[in-house]
């Protein structure tokens, strides 16, 4: 194994070691997104808006709100360290940028990978999702994707602040955009051109196109291919975007 | 002084409107022990900063095993041991699981091995398994110093290495200090306490980011002056000497071998009064009080 990637396994590793020892933490994280789903249900079931089926509403919640909780968890973590001067120590013992985000987003994504099992566990029990196996499973892919985008999204826009305090305003920034422009609540073709523009910036505008191709009677993961791969490719930009923007400096 | 391990020439940084150091020049030799002393905001800590290349100076250059810290890290890192002030370490992880973070990142060879030492070193074998945050802010310090020594580099850079350790644990840092200087390491230290700056070989002092004097502990003393009192039939005669060894027996002559002389005391001004002399000099209208007293802290 080469070196770079031992270094970012031991950022993994001490990531999750102080996950573990935070019981709370980890409690709540997997807890809040499940009892907000269950909220939906109560709130869907209310509604009852005739000739809507609630689980075309429901798994494009139930991914957003997999993508709020991961990210508002990972918006903090960069700066914690910043503050602490664990990163800077890091830096100086030789740890580099695309290790330390390489070793969060791998690290968390064990989180995700729990919290997006769980999230459809429950969306299929309450929502009686009749799809086949194989849609289940490309609909899981979805929101997987969508989780680890988040962690990566959420250390990026870490490193846009130098303490935790200016972390609060940048997560409705992103948050509440997700919830009007990607499609979830309304038809992205309904909205202005600008307003279009700013859609396709948005990660969950793929993973809903996505989620919409897969609720389609028949559909395959191939599918909804063009929305994985865009969804991909945001992945890695934001990533890239994450490691460009981790001052070493100042 | 051995080959010149540490060089800066002329370094300037700025933080806005505050000048963190201003033409900043010294050089540190192979092997040296060098202190950095000088009260809160003379510019210690970015001085560190710069060395270790977590902070690009404005101007003037900095080498460090004659390599730039800001744009030769990758090359340099592996070879420095930096402690910084604040203990930098994982509350939630035990002192043995921060020492193997840090050790991971060197790929060190042998860690374990050099983790149970570092243990031993510290004095927290018994309580390596134990989370940092129920650790004293002594405990602390010495687990961090232990991250800085792991892989054995060849320049280590101490800021405040020994606050809030205990006396004892203090005197075997600094036996530790001595051995690794001895073994050709060179060690840079800031420190605000004057006991510890005596046992530096050579000492700048900071203030307001230049340095005022470079000096070793026995030429700041030749600094300093001798207070006199002479007690001649129970009235007390003060007189001050700039250089004791030399106007000290002319003093005597001028009083002859009076018998009414019952007692002479001699007081020697101390490192500290010689500090605050030299940078109560170079600003006597800026906050000197401010300054004496945070050094006295």
């Amino acid at each position: 194994m080469s070196s770079r990637l031992r270094r970012l396994g031991a950022v993994a590793r001490r990531v999750l070691q102080q996950l573990s020892r935070d019981s709370r933490f980890l409690i709540l994280s997997v807890a809040a997104p499940l009892a907000v789903i269950y909220l939906l249900k109560v709130f869907l079931d209310t509604m009852a808006v005739p000739f809507i089926d609630s689980t075309t509403l429901a798994i494009p919640i139930g991914a957003f709100i997999v993508h709020f909780v991961t990210y508002v968890l990972c918006a903090i973590v960069l700066v914690r360290e910043r503050t602490a001067q664990t990163l800077q120590r890091m830096f100086v013992s030789g740890y580099r940028r695309p290790e330390i985000i390489g070793g969060y987003v791998l690290a968390y994504s064990v989180i995700a990978t729990v919290q997006s099992s769980l999230v459809l566990v429950e969306l299929r029990a309450l929502f009686g999702l009749a799809y086949p196996t194989e849609t289940l499973l490309s609909i899981y892919a979805v929101i997987w994707l969508l989780a680890v985008i988040s962690i990566a999204f959420g250390i990026c826009v870490s490193n846009f602040a130098r303490t935790e305090g200016q972390v609060f305003p940048l997560i409705p920034l992103v948050i509440l955009p997700s919830v009007f422009l990607s499609g979830i609540i309304i038809d992205v073709d309904r909205l202005p051109v600008w307003a279009q523009w700013l859609s396709h910036v948005i990660p969950l505008y793929y993973a809903n196109l996505g989620l919409q191709a897969l609720m389609i009677p028949g559909a395959r993961l191939l599918d909804s291919w063009q929305s994985l791969l865009s969804l991909a490719a945001y992945g890695v930009g934001v990533l890239a975007a994450g490691t460009l923007t981790l001052r070493e400096r100042d | 002084m051995g080959a010149r391990e540490v060089i800066v020439e002329d370094v300037h940084k700025r933080y806005g409107r505050v000048e963190a150091l201003r033409g900043t020049s010294l050089t540190v030799g192979r092997g040296e022990i060098f202190g950095l002393l000088g009260p809160n905001g003379a510019g210690k800590t970015t001085l560190m900063r710069s060395l270790v290349g977590v902070s690009r100076p404005d101007a003037g250059t900095l080498t460090v095993l004659g390599l730039d810290p800001y744009r030769q890290a990758r090359a340099l890192r592996p070879q420095i041991g930096y402690m910084p002030q604040a203990p930098a370490l994982y509350e939630e992880l035990s002192a043995r699981d921060n020492l193997l973070f840090f050790g991971r990142a060197h790929d060190a060879q042998g860690l374990g091995e050099r983790v149970e030492r570092a243990l031993e070193f510290i004095g927290l074998s018994a309580r390596s398994r134990d989370p940092i945050y129920g650790f004293s802010g002594g405990m602390k310090q010495r687990v961090s110093l232990a991250c800085a020594l792991l892989h054995e580099p060849r320049v280590l850079l101490l800021d405040e290495p020994t606050a809030g350790v205990d006396p004892k644990l203090r005197e075997v840092f600094w036996q530790h200090f001595r051995a690794l200087a001895a073994a050709g390491v060179t060690i840079l230290v800031s420190t605000h306490q004057m006991d510890e700056a005596l046992l530096c070989d050579r000492l700048a002092i900071l203030r307001a980011g230049r340095v005022l004097v470079c000096e070793t502990p026995k030429e700041l003393f030749a600094r300093g002056r001798s207070h006199v009192r002479i007690w001649r039939n129970g009235t007390a005669i003060d007189r001050t000497l700039d250089d004791s060894a030399v106007r000290l027996p002319g003093l005597l002559q001028e009083f002859g071998l009076d018998p009414k002389i019952d007692r002479i005391e001699i007081e020697q001004d101390s490192l500290e009064r010689i500090v605050l002399a030299l940078i109560g000099a170079d600003a006597p209208n800026a906050h000197q009080k401010d300054t004496a007293r945070e050094l006295q802290a």
